[in-house]
């Protein structure tokens, strides 16, 4: 077991699999030579060369197209889109081509492409740099949709990712790469080092897609979070001093109704927090599911914590994204009597 | 709806709270003004309180034994639904009634109907939680007849009320014989009087350190004046016991010993003597021990003395005492008749400094004049405070109690004045 932060948790992930298996090859802009903008792959080209690990042009729906190209025929991609504000060129790859190969060819092809792209707030990244675009893609059928929290539930989710058969889009919340973030940006930075979940085997394991993490157990409310807002979440239920249960989803698609459900059931009341935009976003998605299967244990109106529904700003980056006071707004709301 | 808020009034000059003993109604409930709504205890008089205003109760405070602050919210009323045909269903039921019923007249129907359907079911949706409606299902109870206090009269978990235990289990089957012989217990909650008693109790014997003087009395003379007396007692008047004869004569020894007829004031740290002697009177009433007081005693006539403790006593009994009849007291006096042991030590009424026991009269072979004779014998058992009533002082009060019992004649003889 090794100290890593997220990146080189990825980083480990990748290396393995680079290692175990000759079919993976690593794509995107300047991940090669350079190592990526976030150093995901340093070294990686210099260890498995640029056979393996390829630089491409500055082109995203070329990326996901020759991905698809490359994983149809055989080799197990990973691309890498720079930040997940720059994915959109190649979301007609990603939607019309990508997610339907399996279905449109009978299960004759399949695409076994991973797409790893960093993404959310909390970076002074203003409206190019700091997108949670994660509801965009869990509605596309075929798809799969996952975003770790932390350095062993990346790593692990990131090499069952790549061994996964059909497409899964990786999303990395980049304000997480270099430590946990509980919202407040005045306070100074925590290592992952500091914190159980940096603690990361160095070799080979992987974390299931569909199984969500209770990172807290508690009774008195439900909050279902993934990436950033896990720690937000935690933040906000421990300053109200609730014995709130945090679920951290992990992968978005598929999604772990069990897990999510029987905690609704045990405390009745549920919060979904994302960074997202609130209006069709992911959160929306949850919200359904627990009111179709835990309808009778509801002993108030689920709470929903987002971005605001307003393109990410490049001011006034703490009044959008939503930290502990709105997640405790919510939980006041949500713990009303009933 | 309009709604009427009726707070805790002020049941007495000093109250700051009063417990809740019982409730008459509950929310849902229609009552009509003056209907008696609540029983409240304050210090020591059990009030019931009536309805300010004709209406259905929208939400009650406290339950019994929850001391409600005078001013607070007790009772919430929707004057909107007083307890007439007011609601679609009241009517059809009244108009069911008329119809099976042939000709009856509007009064009469408005009165099935109030029967039928006391509670006024209110309009439009219910509002509750999805689990509260799941629970309401299962418990088979109709949410229309709950009254929600919640935020928009919205019915809350606890508006229920239904308990979470789950279905009893029929365990005699399994270990009939074993089941059988175990006897179960039974909670009784502490309060009202009870806890009322528990905490004066508990206080005067924490605080006060009691000691006991128990001295024996002859009481033949006095029993022979008694059974002369109440040989020629007119029918309507019941007989005379020791009781008054034994007020009166310690109205006369606390004359020479006013430390005996005192209160402790703890805040001020003064000691209060009394002139006047108002005499509380230990009494076993249905609900449990109540101390009704007889006021000035000491300017009391024995006939006056027994009719006014009876008097105060069966009030307390009956429960009709005012909160005046039942505070006051500076010294009291305890006796249980022919239950009264040969000697008890009883505990000091705070925060009088003295009590006086009788214990049981009785017929008993004494020495007297060198002989051994039969004479009627009854021990008197008394507590003080030490704190304020020294060993020498109680000893001598009680001796001169005992001197004016054993010569019954002194009770009714003034003082010798000296100079």
């Amino acid at each position: 077991m090794a100290n890593m932060n997220m990146i080189q948790a990825l980083n480990s992930a990748m290396d393995i699999m680079l290692g175990r298996d000759p079919s993976v090859v690593l794509m995107g802009e300047d991940i090669g030579y350079f190592g990526g903008v976030f150093r995901a792959t340093e070294g990686l080209q210099r260890k498995y060369g640029e056979q393996r690990v390829l630089d491409t042009p500055i082109a995203e729906g070329g990326i996901v197209a020759a991905a698809i190209g490359m994983g149809v025929n055989g080799l197990r991609p990973v691309a890498e889109i720079q930040f997940a504000d720059y994915i959109y060129p190649g979301f007609d790859q990603i939607a019309s081509e990508l997610a339907r190969i399996r279905y449109r060819s009978a299960g004759e092809f399949h695409a076994p492409v991973t797409i790893r792209t960093p993404c959310g707030g909390g970076i002074r990244g203003g409206q190019t740099h700091s997108q949670s675009p994660e509801g965009i893609f869990t509605h596309v059928s075929g798809l799969k949709v996952v975003m770790p929290s932390n350095p062993y539930d990346a790593k692990g989710l990131l090499i069952t990712s790549i061994e996964d058969d059909d497409p899964v889009i990786f999303f990395e919340p980049k304000r997480l790469y270099n430590g946990p973030f509980d919202g407040d940006p005045n306070k100074p930075a925590v290592p992952w080092s500091a914190h159980p979940k940096g603690l990361v085997n160095e070799g080979y394991y992987t974390v299931p897609l569909g199984k969500a993490d209770i990172v807290r157990s508690g009774t008195d409310v439900t909050v279902v979070t993934y990436g950033t807002m896990v720690f937000v979440a935690l933040a906000a239920a421990a300053a109200l001093g609730l014995d709130a249960e945090i679920i951290d989803l992990r992968s978005l698609v598929p999604l772990d109704v069990d897990t999510l459900c029987s905690s609704v059931r045990k405390t009745g009341r549920c919060v979904v927090a994302h960074e997202a935009t609130r209006f069709s976003g992911f959160g929306a998605e949850i919200l359904s599911v627990v009111q179709e299967e835990c309808f009778w244990d509801l002993e108030a109106p689920i709470q929903r914590v987002a971005g605001w529904d307003t393109p990410y700003p490049h001011a006034f980056e703490w009044e959008y994204f939503p930290g502990q006071q709105r997640v405790r707004t919510a939980l006041t709301a949500v713990m009303e009597p009933a | 709806m309009s709604q009427f808020v009726f707070k805790m009034p002020d049941l007495g000059e000093g109250t700051v709270e009063a417990e809740i003993v019982a409730w008459h109604t509950k929310p849902g409930e229609s009552v009509d003004e003056d209907q008696v709504i609540v029983e409240v205890m304050t210090d020591k008089a059990a009030v019931e309180v009536p309805a300010p205003v004709s209406g259905r109760v929208v939400s009650i405070t406290g339950e019994p034994g929850d001391k409600i602050a005078v001013g607070s919210p007790l009772i919430v009323f929707d004057t909107a639904a007083a307890p007439t045909v007011d609601s679609p269903r009241a009517a059809a039921v009244a108009a069911q009634a008329a119809a099976v019923e042939a000709p009856v007249a509007p009064a009469q129907a408005q009165v099935v109907a109030a029967a039928a359907a006391p509670v006024a079911p209110r309009s439009g949706r219910v509002m509750t939680s999805p689990a509260n409606r799941r629970r309401a299902r299962e418990a088979g109870v109709d949410l229309a007849t709950v009254a929600g206090s919640g935020p928009g009269g919205r019915i809350l978990r606890s508006d229920l009320a239904l308990g979470s235990q789950p279905t009893p289990r029929d365990v005699s089957a399994e270990t009939p014989a074993v089941r059988a012989t175990v006897p179960e217990t039974t909670e009784i909650k502490v309060i009202g009087l009870r806890r009322l008693i528990a905490q004066r109790m508990t206080e005067a014997k924490r605080t006060i350190p009691h000691f006991a003087y128990v001295e024996e009395v002859d009481v033949t003379e006095l029993e022979s004046l008694r059974q002369h007396l109440n040989g020629s007692l007119p029918q309507a008047v019941p007989s005379l016991t020791y009781l008054p004869f034994v007020v009166l004569a310690l109205t006369r020894a606390l004359d020479s010993f006013p430390q005996c007829n005192a209160c402790y004031d703890a805040t001020r740290e003064v000691l209060v003597r009394h002139r006047a002697v108002h005499v509380g009177v230990a009494t076993q009433t249905p609900d449990g021990l109540k101390v009704p007081v007889v006021r000035n005693a000491q300017g009391l006539s024995v006939w006056d003395l027994a009719a006014e403790i009876r008097r105060v006593s069966e009030r307390a009994r009956a429960n009709t005492a005012t909160r005046d009849e039942l505070v006051g007291s500076t010294i009291t006096v305890t006796s249980l008749g022919k239950l009264g042991g040969i000697a008890s030590t009883p505990v000091i009424n705070a925060p009088e400094v003295a009590i006086i026991g009788l214990n049981k009269a009785a017929e008993r072979p004494v020495v007297h004049g060198g002989t051994i004779v039969v004479r009627r014998i009854m021990n008197l058992s008394s507590s003080f405070d030490h704190r304020f009533v020294d060993g020498y002082d109680a000893a001598a009060m009680i001796q001169m109690l005992k001197g004016l019992l054993e010569h019954p004649a002194t009770i009714f003889i003034p003082k010798v004045q000296t100079s």
